[in-house]
């Protein structure tokens, strides 16, 4: 059977899964077909697919951010307290965007100066950047889980705003979609992110600038994560510190989902982008069809475990055919 | 001699900045160092010296295991089920512990036999496990466990309940399991070089689904400590933990790469982990300054631990080479070195 190359890529298969999911739940729930469903429900989840755009950068280069659930908080609370500071409120979100940039060069110096695993660095700076937010909501007398609202209607607004149709958070991620698709697959930039990941020795010999490089990839990952934080603060009217902390784990799962190998070296944003829809429209249909939240998230987990082993087996499916291949055609001669 | 020392025993550097850390406090406030507190801050960490003791072991095979967590309230929902149900409290916990060892068995499964990478298997089973936590739970809090059951924690002869003393049994028996069994040696050569302890003959799949397997009896143990420390299990019990007892772990000088690590350890980083609580105490700052402490803490460790092992490796590396650099030092290979030396300056053969 020979098939189209294109359809052969990873990102052809979730593309189908995507269609077959949504004409599954449509078919259960009609509702769940009409455009502007669709459309709306996208701003419970496009949080966590913004900053998995950007950690698909990280996790290409060989490294992982555990870090950026805290940053989404971080962000949020920093702009509640310029907020609460009579600060204007862009003055207030430019501030928490650059707080969340910080972050994420803070991560990629760490790393590269201490050459410790960065799974284990961000381990220890989401603890830093998540109590950083807790004490900062703390010393507001934002005490415990409520958080800072009152925000400047016009930016509460943005969220609900709508830009050719589409919801701003949304239009928004698909905006970045194409940036990034444009950074990672068509600049230097994203050659030497491949080049890391495949070999950080060779790259270093090969003059890579291997520090500049992680610290812009790392540096964006706390940008979007921070833009992410702002997005949930306009979409919920209000700030709090635990924000990020559910969206660490479906911004790695719709990474990996999307076929970035977790080793580093390979994979695309486009696959990402699907995923993270995939994702979030399984959890949004099944909450359409009655499950709770909290069953669809296991569901969720089952559906990456499921994929990642389906796409571990047949690798190695693949691997026996060509071994009995070979094996054959000397056995033949 | 200092360099032997701290090449042979990799958790050395990171227990003498321990150490150094506890002294700092000592002189702050005397009180820290006596006894009573050094029981409560064991009492308070019973639940991460668990923990860490099965993260020691899937770490030691090259593995991580985020999913502890669940596993966590997953045991603790069943074994409250089960007591509430009327069963007896040794019977509820023994079927607890056999589901967390069927989730462990099943990472172990998924890492091993079908060779995914140990994150993202078990941050699959993450949400898996969290997700059959509610719906055995149907979403609700359970309260009224037993009496008997809440007194297992209450603090018995010596001032140690009856779970702080078997979790110090453990503690030392997995120590000393890991260091001089057979079976804990492997986890080590696995983790340190999977096709060279498969061609010396050990199980590599065996060992590691193993390995996967009692850290999620450990995690189940915990996930009845956390039950019957607190009187009651709310779905969100477990939450978070997998990072406090990785960086427990870590902080113990368990390596995420593998190959090297001791229980005792990793039980030094969990002791550390919870004893800042009483730092913030010693220090008058609110309870919202734990993260941020700890966080910066385990930064400043990791970093400082880092730095330690370049300076160390760097100065073995030098007195491997150092005969060839240096004639006098020599001795049998002086001959060699001579002729060496010609073509090799200094500066480069240190690097």
């Amino acid at each position: 059977m020979k098939l189209h190359p294109a359809l052969k890529r990873w990102e052809s298969v979730l593309a189908l899964l995507l269609i077959a999911e949504i004409l599954l739940f449509g078919a259960i729930n009609p509702v769940f077909l009409q455009p502007s469903m669709l459309l709306y429900a996208t701003s419970d989840f496009i949080h966590v697919g913004i900053t998995a755009l950007a950690l698909t950068l990280v996790i290409i280069t060989g490294g992982i951010d555990l870090s950026l659930g805290s940053v989404m908080g971080l962000s949020a609370i920093t702009l509640g307290i310029l907020w609460v500071g009579e600060v204007n409120i862009w003055l207030a979100a430019i501030a928490a965007l650059a707080v969340g940039t910080l972050a994420g060069v803070f991560n990629a110096i760490a790393i590269h100066l201490s050459k410790v695993n960065p799974l284990v660095i961000t381990l220890g700076t989401g603890f830093l950047f998540g109590g950083g937010a807790l004490v900062l909501s703390g010393l507001a007398g934002a005490t415990g889980y409520e958080g800072i609202s009152n925000f400047d209607p016009a930016f509460v607004n943005l969220a609900n705003l709508e830009v050719v149709g589409l919801p701003l958070p949304f239009a928004l991620f698909l905006v970045l979609t194409v940036g990034f698709m444009a950074l990672l697959h068509r600049t230097r930039f994203g050659r030497y992110v491949y080049l890391i990941g495949q070999n950080p020795r060779a790259a270093a010999y090969a003059g890579t600038p291997v520090l500049r490089t992680l610290v812009v990839a790392y540096a964006l990952t706390g940008l979007m994560a921070a833009l992410s934080g702002l997005i949930l603060a306009s979409y919920f009217g209000s700030a709090r510190s635990d924000f990020g902390t559910t969206a660490l784990m479906p911004a790695i799962t719709a990474v990996v989902l999307g076929g970035t190998s977790i080793y580093g070296g390979s994979g695309t944003i486009l696959g990402t982008a699907l995923a993270a829809l995939l994702v979030g429209y399984l959890q949004t249909g099944l909450q359409l069809v009655g499950v709770s939240s909290h069953v669809s998230s296991a569901l969720s987990g089952g559906l990456l475990v499921i994929v990642v082993a389906l796409r571990s087996l047949s690798e190695m499916g693949r691997v026996w055919f060509q071994h009995r291949r070979v094996l054959r055609n000397v056995a033949a001669e | 001699m200092i360099i032997r020392f701290l090449q042979r025993h990799r958790e050395a550097s990171v227990a003498l900045i321990i150490v150094f850390l506890f002294a700092i406090l000592g002189l702050v406030d005397r009180s820290y160092l006596s006894l009573d507190t050094v029981l409560l801050v064991y009492g308070n960490s019973l639940i991460l010296f668990v923990l860490a003791i099965g993260a020691t072991m899937v770490m030691a095979t090259h593995g991580l295991d985020v999913s502890v967590g669940s596993i966590m309230g997953l045991a603790a929902v069943v074994a409250g089920l089960l007591m509430n149900a009327g069963w007896g409290i040794p019977a509820s916990v023994g079927v607890a512990l056999l589901v967390g060892l069927l989730c462990g068995l099943f990472n172990g499964a998924l890492v091993s036999l079908l060779n995914v990478s140990a994150i993202v298997a078990t941050l699959g089973t993450l949400g898996l496990y969290r997700g059959f936590v509610h719906l055995l739970s149907g979403g609700s809090w359970i309260e009224g466990l037993p009496e008997g059951f809440k007194a297992l924690t209450k603090a018995g002869s010596l001032g140690l309940s009856p779970v702080a003393w078997l979790v110090l049994v453990l503690l030392i028996g997995a120590h000393l399991g890991l260091r001089y069994t057979a079976f804990g040696r492997s986890m080590f050569a696995v983790g340190d070089n999977r096709e060279g302890a498969r061609l010396i003959g050990i199980r590599v799949n065996e060992v590691q689904i193993v390995a996967y397997g009692l850290n999620g009896l450990l995690a189940a143990l915990a996930g009845v400590i956390f039950a019957s420390q607190i009187g009651f299990i709310p779905n969100t019990a477990g939450t978070g933990m997998e990072m406090r007892a990785i960086a427990s772990s870590v902080l113990g000088g368990v390596s995420l790469l593998g190959g090297t690590g001791t229980v005792i350890g990793a039980a030094l980083g969990a002791y550390f982990m919870t004893s800042i609580d009483s730092i913030l105490v010693l220090l008058r700052l609110e309870a919202y300054w734990n993260d941020i402490i700890a966080g910066a803490i385990l930064l400043v460790v990791l970093i400082t631990d880092g730095k330690i092992r370049e300076a160390v490796d760097r100065h073995l590396r030098y007195q491997k080479y150092r005969k060839f650099i240096d004639p006098q030092a020599a001795g049998q290979h002086a001959d060699v070195a001579r002729s060496l030396k010609t073509t090799l300056k200094p500066s480069e053969a240190r690097k």
